[in-house]
């Protein structure tokens, strides 16, 4: 269906995952799989409470069970050693617990078995404690305090944000429409479950293989951890293995990897923790529950005025980085389409349930939810086409939005009119299917959220024409490891198997902030893009030495450099390194380059450009709504994207199908099932995931606007493709039977229930 | 409670002292290193696990290993012809960008090889009802299809 | 998972002579996709796992010729069912419960007598054999006795079999000519689904085609164990069968349900659920017998 651009060697080919075969054949090794001598099984208990004191606890039954190596309580923790954005989480507390996900002691034994029977083995006295729940009662007076001490549930991180004159604009509208959206916790369900094995050397440096997205802020926080055990100056090195799937869950340190930490130095042995799958539903984090107050207007040519939301966030007992997904749901808040006056207040509240942290997207598809349900509820309130009404305030090239993000390449329009074309928006569907339209934005060139938002590469050229790329930026499955070959082969004239992506292990690649922000093509990307051509340039100055021409007249391509045009002044390029290499005063061909975006933090009023480019897109979705049992079926799904540049197709269109089946779990399926703070349905059969049944036709048009500043134009797409996907359907089934759901998920429950309240 | 069994795994003969609470997958795995098998859930829900006993496709976690005993087992780490060469299945997941992560594959790939062995024809539909026990939550599972769709072109299937 | 120890007897007599031996420590063991999730969970900790799988008569599947009789052996897979074109062809509500339960891989090791004997109440498989009238051949210590399979089930988890007895297979008699019979599993996906609600229809008509002389409602997750709504299928015996008449009968169904609300679903719209699928399930039985003429 799309047509790519074919200028290229390499890049815009459909490459197969460099890695794939090695996974089809069951080699890949995964934290799972790792075994070392010696080692030793580490088990963690959770509390029995959401909201409890720990009166006193009994380990000496555990201690005392052959096998068992050492027993770990809060007691055992250096005070210093804490986790998440305010460094406000031990990995095993004491004192109070405050979910039920809360770690309270930790074993390592010679089998899982024998630790799993040691933690039966811990006595724990409890006092319960009243627990909170529900954010909103939590902000209440009266309610109780997730934490005494704090004095209130509110957490002190107000975001806070006023662009242009909201209250002007709203008396200016000609059309207002206010309505409340709320969305529940959902969960990454990576195939492999969380996991780390650490072990100390003789002289205690530490390794920790740890399936992380942040190899290098990870290396960092497990750097403070040794010294808050004493270790100064001591060694960390983090290696991944091979990811099973990321999505977000692994972009902070969690209370496992410290837990194997102290095991492994405790024991001086390795020691593996790695979670079965109902702790990987506890005890990992899901996305950001929300209730969401928005109001927005329009003029009556159909130009949106303003837009006000408000939001309340469950931060759950703990602060994790997910406290700051506000910043990224300001982006769609303040840049999904143009909208002048804006104004956004979040407030996230401790409770007793589960907290939150990134999950594809952070906080975006909360936000499009609740924006595009309510362009269409605008649109009809003000009488315009649903796509008309979209393009009159479509983003477009060269503007900067209320908070300074500055658009470059734009194909939203483009986006939506592939939606159109492909489902028609004709009004002509048969009795309950309807159609429906949402779009996004993303950033797309990094995002800076960090003092640097920057990526290393090291490149070297062996003697036979085949490089080793050492870089910061991470594979967890999504392809970067591809991106960065083909970036360097299209440069280097080479064939993606010429090239070797090392990405694995801090010892050994240089810096990066990590697999976050649909980043790693753009930031990981140009870095490896860098280092490319400082190679270039070298082979090019001595091949122009070789050949006696000028530089520039020197190209690579089909692994040969030659001069175009000139028969005789050629030569592959294995024969021209060794040339460089063996002889006196010999060289070999090697460049790093660090690649820091011209992006900026957002200030203190939360302006600026956060990232270089934005990715854009529209989704439309096709829907049948059984109006007996509510069930919502999807019938078509088109997931228009602007990718600037596809460097591989196939791997692009993947990130967009997997997006959207994530994305439509979303909508329809998916939930965390809490009670109390409990999770209820920790397993695969109550938890809905999306199966092979279940799965949808998609059509993923490709837009591409060649961004200025990508690798070779390319702009990010890993988390796009899930992001509009609940508005898309919930506009469908508005359009189907004229019921508007404005909770997640859209269970069958939910639309007949509307159905029934609609009809009487 | 140890129970001596022989069955063949991959073509391989294998004799093994196993005790009876094994499940399938903590021999293949733990016992007998081949991680190729992988373990998703560990309740029969998510496929990852799937190996095929005596033709048919079943969650070795879900399986006693003494149960293994005279049987025929097929594992992923038994598809590559011994030149190394891919499998027709494997071969297409691989190209058809029927691998992301990659943890679900092993299962994915040898649910698809049970049910070309069985119907060699299997249609869309087909496909869709045999891999349904097999999640993935990276790819939206088109481009397994596809992949499946193109072995059964390269002949992914036993005579 | 606890250790036991595990056998492998080949005849139904040595299979309850070994539980004899070990009565209160051992546990029979099918196709052992519910035994193996409770030996992890630690929900069934046995000494002695008595496996039925070499037990060659308990996995025969055929219908005599002679009398039309349907014979199930409790060994039978899902699977083995599922691909039986003799199950497809004249027992579309069997076919239909059993094809959509967990996965392949479950069906292929999963057997009906264990869907039975685990007695849950969203045990797929029970509910068209309650709807076929099946009987179930039990044999124990005490000898062989039968029953229906309908009256099989006294609570979640729990059967009439007494320690030790063994489910051998159940048995169908041949249908009333025009009969037709369905089944639908409702639930948020398409697979790997307990159901929200299963129902099961069966109804035979006159020569007339329109009037019913046989009704079964049957209805799974509508109350600690699967239950036949009796004034729903009062109501349909002896009547002309249409639309009408299958709503009105849907809603008597909901109304006999004994559905509460659960983290899965709200009792309303399990309520519901019963209302539309009866009809619908009414409505396709009526389509069978037609397409049959
Ligand atoms: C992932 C997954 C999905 C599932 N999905 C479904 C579903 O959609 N619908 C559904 O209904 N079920 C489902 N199940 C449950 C299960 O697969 C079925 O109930 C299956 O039919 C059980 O059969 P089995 O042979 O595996 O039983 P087993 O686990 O071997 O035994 C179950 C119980 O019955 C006893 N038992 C077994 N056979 C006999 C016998 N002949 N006589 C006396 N006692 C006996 C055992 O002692 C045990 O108590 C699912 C299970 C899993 C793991
Ligand atoms: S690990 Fe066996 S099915 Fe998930
Ligand atoms: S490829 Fe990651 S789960 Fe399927």
């Amino acid at each position: 269906m799309n047509n790519y651009n074919s200028e290229f060697s390499v890049v815009g080919k459909p490459i197969p995952k460099l890695d794939a075969a090695q996974k089809a054949m069951g080699r890949a090794e995964y934290i799972q799989d790792i075994k070392m001598p010696g080692m030793l099984y580490g088990k963690i208990l959770y509390s029995r409470y959401a909201h409890a004191r720990i009166i006193k606890i009994d380990t000496s039954k555990a201690k005392a069970l052959a096998g068992v190596h050492a027993v770990l309580t809060g007691e055992d923790v250096p005070g210093k050693m804490k986790m998440g954005f305010i460094k406000d989480n031990p990995p095993i507390k004491k004192g109070t617990v405050s979910s039920f996900r809360d770690e309270v002691a930790a074993v390592a034994a010679i089998s899982p078995e024998i630790a799993k029977k040691a933690l039966d083995l811990i006595e724990i006295e409890y006092e319960e404690l009243k627990g909170i729940f529900d954010p909103e009662k939590a902000m209440e007076k009266d309610s109780p305090l997730v934490h005494e001490h704090l004095k209130s549930n509110v957490l002190k991180m107000p975001w806070n944000i006023h662009y242009g004159d909201v209250e002007k604009a709203e008396k200016e509208s000609a059309f207002v429409v206010e309505d409340r959206f709320t969305t529940t916790w959902v969960t990454h369900c990576c195939m492999g479950t969380s996991g780390a094995v650490a072990l100390f050397d003789a002289s205690e440096n530490l390794t920790i293989y740890t399936n992380t997205q942040i190899p290098s802020l990870a290396h960092k926080d497990f750097l403070e951890a040794l010294k808050s055990m004493g270790l100064e100056n001591k060694r960390v090195r983090v290696i991944k293995p091979v990811i099973g799937g990321g999505f977000g869950s692994k972009l902070d340190t969690y209370a496992y990897e410290h837990i194997a930490i102290l095991l492994a130095y405790k024991c001086r042995k390795p020691v593996k923790i790695v979670f079965d799958r109902v702790e990987e539903f506890k005890a990992t984090s899901t996305r950001q529950p929300t209730v969401i107050y928005i109001k927005q207007g329009c003029d009556k040519n159909g130009k949106l005025t303003f837009r006000d939301m408000r939001m309340v966030l469950d931060n759950g007992g703990h602060t994790s980085w997910g406290a700051t997904t506000p910043s990224v749901m300001l982006m769609p808040i303040s840049s999904l389409y143009r909208v002048e006056n804006v104004k956004y207040n979040a407030k996230c509240v401790y409770t007793n349930n589960t907290y939150s942290q990134a999950m594809r997207g952070y906080g975006n598809p909360q936000a499009t939810f609740a924006i595009e349900s309510s362009m269409d509820i605008l649109a009809k309130k003000a009488g315009f086409d649903r796509i008309e009404f979209r393009k009159i305030n479509k983003n477009q090239s060269g503007d900067e939005t209320p908070q300074g993000l500055k658009i470059t390449s734009c194909g939203l329009e483009e986006c939506i009119d592939a939606v159109k074309e492909e489902l028609k928006f004709d009004g002509k569907n048969e009795k309950s299917v309807g159609t429906g339209i949402a779009s996004l934005i993303h950033v797309g060139g990094g995002a800076r959220i960090y003092g640097s938002d920057g990526c290393g590469a090291i490149l070297k050229m062996d003697d036979y024409g085949k490089v080793d790329i050492f870089t910061g930026g991470t594979d967890m499955g999504q392809g970067l490891d591809n991106i960065t070959a083909q970036i360097v082969a299209e440069e280097l004239g080479l064939l993606a198997e010429d090239i070797n992506v090392v990405h694995s292990d801090t010892d050994i690649c240089p810096w990066d902030v990590g697999a976050h922000a649909s980043r790693s093509t753009f930031v990981a990307g140009n870095a490896a893009l860098g280092a490319a051509k400082k190679v270039k340039k070298k082979i090019q100055a001595f091949a122009s030495k070789l050949f006696d021409v000028p530089a520039q007249e020197i190209e690579l391509k089909n692994k040969l450099v030659f001069v175009p045009g000139d028969e005789e002044k050629s030569m592959p390029i294995g024969k021209l390194l060794r040339k460089a290499h063996f002889r006196p005063g010999g060289t070999m061909l090697m460049a790093e380059h660090f690649y820091d975006p011209d992006n900026q933090n957002m200030g203190k009023e939360l302006k600026g450009n956060m990232s270089m480019t934005y990715s854009f897109g529209a989704h439309g979705a096709k829907v049948k709504v059984d109006e007996e049992t509510g069930k919502v079926e999807v019938l078509e799904y088109v997931a228009a994207h602007d990718v600037g540049r596809a460097i591989n197709p196939m791997l692009l269109e993947g990130q967009v199908y997997g997006g959207v089946v994530m994305g439509l779990g979303y909508a329809l399926t998916e939930e965390v099932t809490v009670k109390d703070g409990e999770i209820m349905n920790a397993n695969f059969r109550d938890y809905k995931l999306f199966t092979a049944k279940d799965a949808v036709k998609i059509k993923a048009p490709v837009i591409e606007t060649d961004d200025k500043d990508g690798p070779f134009g390319a702009k990010g797409i890993g988390e796009p493709g899930c992001v509009p996907t609940a508005p898309a359907i919930a506009n469908a089934i508005y359009d189907a039977v004229g019921v508007r759901i404005k909770d997640l998920p859209i269970t069958p429950e939910k639309v007949l229930a509307a159905l029934k309240e609609k009809n009487g | 409670m140890i129970t001596n069994i022989s069955f063949l795994l991959n073509g391989d003969e294998i004799s093994y002292d196993v005790k009876d609470h094994w499940t399938l997958l903590h021999l293949l795995r733990e016992e007998m290193g081949l991680i190729g098998t992988k373990e998703g859930c560990g309740n029969g829900e998510c496929g990852a696990c799937t190996v095929i006993v005596d033709k048919l496709a079943v969650n070795s976690c879900l399986y006693l290993a003494v149960e293994a005993d005279k049987k025929t087992i097929e594992t992923i780490e038994g598809l590559a012809s011994t030149e190394g060469s891919l499998h027709p299945l494997q071969q297409s997941f691989v190209d058809n960008g029927g691998i992301q992560c990659g943890f679900c594959s092993p299962g994915m790939i040898m649910s698809s090889k049970a049910l070309l062995d069985e119907n060699p024809d299997a249609d869309r539909e087909e496909i869709k009802h045999a891999l349904a026990g097999n999640i993935c939550r990276c790819t939206g599972y088109i481009q397994i299809f596809e992949s499946v769709e193109a072995a059964k072109e390269m002949g992914g299937h036993d005579e | 998972m606890k250790e036991f120890k595990y056998l492998s007897p080949t005849s139904v007599e040595e299979a309850i002579d070994f539980h004899g031996q070990h009565s209160e420590t051992a546990r029979y063991i099918g196709g052992g996709t519910d035994v193996i999730v409770k030996l992890k969970d630690g929900w069934m900790e046995p000494d002695f796992l008595i496996s039925l799988k070499k037990i060659q008569e308990m996995s025969e599947l055929h219908k005599n010729n002679a009398t039309g009789e349907l014979s199930i052996g409790a060994m039978v897979t899902h699977a083995t069912l599922e691909k039986s074109l003799m199950i497809q062809n004249e027992y579309p509500i069997i076919y239909d419960a059993v094809s959509n339960i967990g996965s392949l891989q479950v069906r292929n090791v999963g057997t009906i007598g264990g869907n039975l004997i685990n007695a849950v109440p969203s045990a797929d498989g029970a509910i068209p054999l309650i709807a076929l009238d099946g009987m179930a051949l039990l044999h124990g210590p005490d000898g062989e006795r039968s029953a229906e399979v309908k009256d099989l089930f006294i609570a979640p988890y729990k059967t009439i079999l007494k320690p030790g007895e063994i489910l051998k297979k159940i048995t169908i008699q041949p249908q009333a000519p025009h009969t037709g019979s369905a089944y639908i599993k409702f639930g948020r996906r398409a697979a790997m689904e307990l159901p929200l609600i299963g129902i099961g229809v069966l109804l035979s008509l006159d020569d007339d085609l329109q009037t019913c002389t046989k009704a079964r409602i049957c209805l799974g997750v509508a109350g600690p164990i699967p239950i036949r709504a009796f004034d729903a299928e009062k109501l349909l015996a002896g009547k002309k069968i249409n639309e009408e008449i299958l709503i009105e009968a849907g809603k008597i169904a909901a109304d006999e349900s004994k559905v509460r609300d659960s983290v899965r679903g709200k009792a309303w719209h399990r309520k519901e659920m019963i209302r539309v699928q009866v009809k619908r399930m009414g409505l396709k039985c009526l389509e069978i017998i037609k397409d049959k003429n």
